[in-house]
């Protein structure tokens, strides 16, 4: 039984304040942390590990800074990381992250289940689960509060149309779990030390995963940013109401407008 | 020269960080109202490895070193000064002593319980007529075949009553005195003629708790001496050196909360028409306290890095406690008066704060013998011998 856990790194929303009234954002802390939602699927996948065994990956498209979210995966306690990480993948969208996901877990079949964040806390797209269950031909549950094992399927409680339901899902499945579906455990200290001093995360480029110039070619290209332009401000009239009903009497008069 | 944590500490600190915010903050109060720490918040820490931090993972340690036990200090004393106290006491002093002196059998059958929190440490060396004069011990051990029986009473023992296991040190050959004549014993609570006497009510750190200890015709095995026979005080005294930069972290978090709460208050509580975070006297405490904080951080982490790299540390260590103890209480005293009249209130943090840092400049070795410790330290090079 294997577990392929695809986790993303996130900015820290804690680290980050937003000041309306100055209409800016300030990064206070540049902190990067496991997403949420990820967090979660990974926590299932480690009580699956102990309630039925498994063998549990963590898989993880980004940039250098990535691997730390993979230690901390490990620290967690999955068993391997991969992160999947190369300059192609620097333009990577959506849809170019869900290839090269699906890519790694063909590399590590036989998978018999794969578990992702639902949503991550940045972009909160919500599309690397069913793209990645379109992409490897596996059915997905998204949106999942409970993954247990159930005798060659996943029984998984999901959210449906504002209620919950309970639903079964022949593995090998996708199955996306949802950010505060469980308490994710706190990472044991010596395995924190281990997973820095001891442990490897394996290193896969674009090439390792056989992606052609097509997968890797993102939906939406950024050229560049242009904005409409700013509308005319009118003039304001001010004062006394009836100074200023005459004033906007006289004006109207002016330009022939009334 | 680089002054960046190595980032397994950053992520031990992270998680530490969350463990402290999530399973001891909310607790906090009610530790210091009902005057103990949960034995469940201990088996939590427990069971991530906090109660073994600095030891080497082959005796259930976590394998941090000073380093990641400073952090851990400096995040719990952010929180929680009885619970930091509590866990100081049992890894920083307690198993501490053990693990530099203990023979590689004493370390597996004690240290490695202890690590993991399975058993919780004391360390005993005060008594009535010895405190800062650590040489003038009373308490006596007397050989018998192949047992050495004690007889004495330790007094302010932290973890006192729960403790399974205590470092204690007894004069063997009074003829010596300190260097010689005092040895270091390991202690089990099952030993009979050891008791626990009367607790102790004090001002702070209610949580933790602190008694007597008994010792009443208490054999103790021979193979329980702690490091060299007659070379207890020494045992003793390099533990304690350790022991002080790690309580200097715990005072670094004491003091990092008190800016914290004090910052907090002053962008919401409004006088003469704005936050008082706009005044200039609330700037300048603010500007004074996070000054201290920082030179103390820098104080601490650069003792812990001598510690784990085996360098001279003991004049660093016991800056650090006076630094830090008096950084901790001058800073929450900066933030009790920010806060004003609710300062004085049981019914905000400040108020337990101040209570409980006032300790910090007596235990583990006054402020003043610190001083001495540091001049001696100092006057020696020069030829210049110090005694108290």
């Amino acid at each position: 039984m294997r577990i392929v856990v695809a986790v993303k790194q996130i900015l820290n929303p804690a680290g980050v304040v937003v000041n309306l009234r100055r209409e800016m954002i300030f990064v206070n802390r540049e902190e990067y942390i496991l997403g949420p939602a990820d967090k979660c699927a990974l926590e299932v996948a480690l009580q699956w590990k102990e309630a039925a065994g498994a063998e549990v990956v963590a898989v993880s498209l980004g940039p250098a800074r990535a691997d730390d979210a993979l230690r901390e995966a490990l620290a967690m306690g999955a068993d391997a990381a991969y992160h999947l990480h190369d300059p192609a993948f620097d333009q990577a969208d959506i849809a170019v992250a869900a290839r090269a996901l699906a890519a790694a877990t063909r590399r590590l079949e036989p998978v018999d289940l794969v578990l992702v964040g639902d949503r991550s806390d940045d972009t909160g797209a919500g599309q690397v689960g069913p793209r990645l269950a379109e992409a490897l031909g596996l059915p997905q549950v998204t949106g999942a509060y409970q993954v247990r094992p159930a005798d060659g399927a996943a029984e998984v409680v999901r959210r449906w149309q504002g209620r919950f339901a309970r639903v079964w899902v022949p593995l090998p499945a996708v199955v996306a779990v949802a950010a505060g579906a469980v308490k994710p455990r706190y990472p044991h200290g010596a395995r924190i030390m281990n997973a820095y001093r001891q442990w490897q995360v394996a290193r896969w480029s674009a090439a390792d995963l056989g992606l052609t110039e097509e997968d890797l070619r993102p939906l939406a290209v950024y050229r560049g940013q242009a904005f409409p332009p700013a509308p005319e401000v009118g003039e304001m009239v001010r004062g006394e109401p009836a100074e200023a009903a005459r004033e906007l009497w006289n004006i109207l008069k002016s330009q022939k407008l009334v | 020269m680089d002054f960046t944590f190595p980032k397994e500490y950053e992520l031990f600190r992270r998680m530490v960080r969350e463990f402290a915010e999530n399973e001891v903050r909310p607790l906090a109060r009610e530790i210091d109202r009902e005057g103990r720490v949960p034995m469940e918040t201990i088996k939590k820490a427990a069971a991530l490895g906090l109660m073994g931090v600095p030891f080497p993972q082959e005796y259930g340690g976590m394998g941090g070193g000073e380093t990641g036990y400073c952090i851990l200090m400096e995040e719990l004393g952010r929180v929680c000064t009885s619970t930091a106290t509590v866990i100081g006491a049992h890894t920083g002093i307690g198993a501490m002593a053990i693990y530099l002196d203990g023979t590689p059998e004493q370390k597996e059958k004690y240290l490695t319980p202890l690590a993991r929190g399975e058993k919780i440490a004391a360390f005993a060396l005060t008594e009535a007529g010895a405190g800062s004069d650590a040489a003038a011990i009373k308490t006596r051990a007397v050989r018998d075949g192949n047992y050495f029986i004690l007889n004495g009473t330790k007094q302010y023992i932290t973890n006192g009553p729960q403790a399974d296991i205590v470092t204690v040190m007894a004069v063997t050959d009074p003829s010596l005195g300190a260097r010689g004549g005092v040895t270091a014993f390991i202690v089990e609570k099952e030993f009979p003629g050891f008791r626990v006497g009367s607790h102790e009510n004090k001002m702070g750190i209610r949580g933790s708790a602190t008694s007597e200890l008994i010792f009443e015709d208490c054999p103790v095995p021979a193979e329980n001496v702690l490091g060299q026979f007659g070379a207890g005080f020494i045992t003793f005294m390099k533990t304690l050196d350790i022991g002080r930069a790690s309580l200097g972290a715990a005072c670094l978090g004491g003091a990092q909360a008190a800016l914290e709460l004090a910052m907090k208050w002053a962008k919401v509580r409004e006088q003469f028409g704005g936050p008082i975070a706009q005044k200039q006297e609330v700037h300048f405490m603010i500007a004074d306290m996070a000054t201290e904080i920082e030179a103390l951080r820098s104080l601490i982490y650069r003792t812990a890095w001598l510690i784990d790299t085996g360098q001279p540390h003991i004049k660093e260590a016991a800056m650090c406690k006076v630094f830090g103890s008096e950084v901790a209480s001058r800073c929450i005293q900066r933030a009790l008066q920010i806060y004003g009249a609710l300062g004085y209130s049981r019914d905000y943090p400040i108020e337990r704060a101040f209570r409980d840092a006032r300790i910090a400049e007596i235990f583990e070795g006054t402020n003043e013998i610190q001083r001495i410790v540091i001049a001696s330290n100092l006057f020696r090079p020069e030829g210049v011998r110090i005694s108290p």
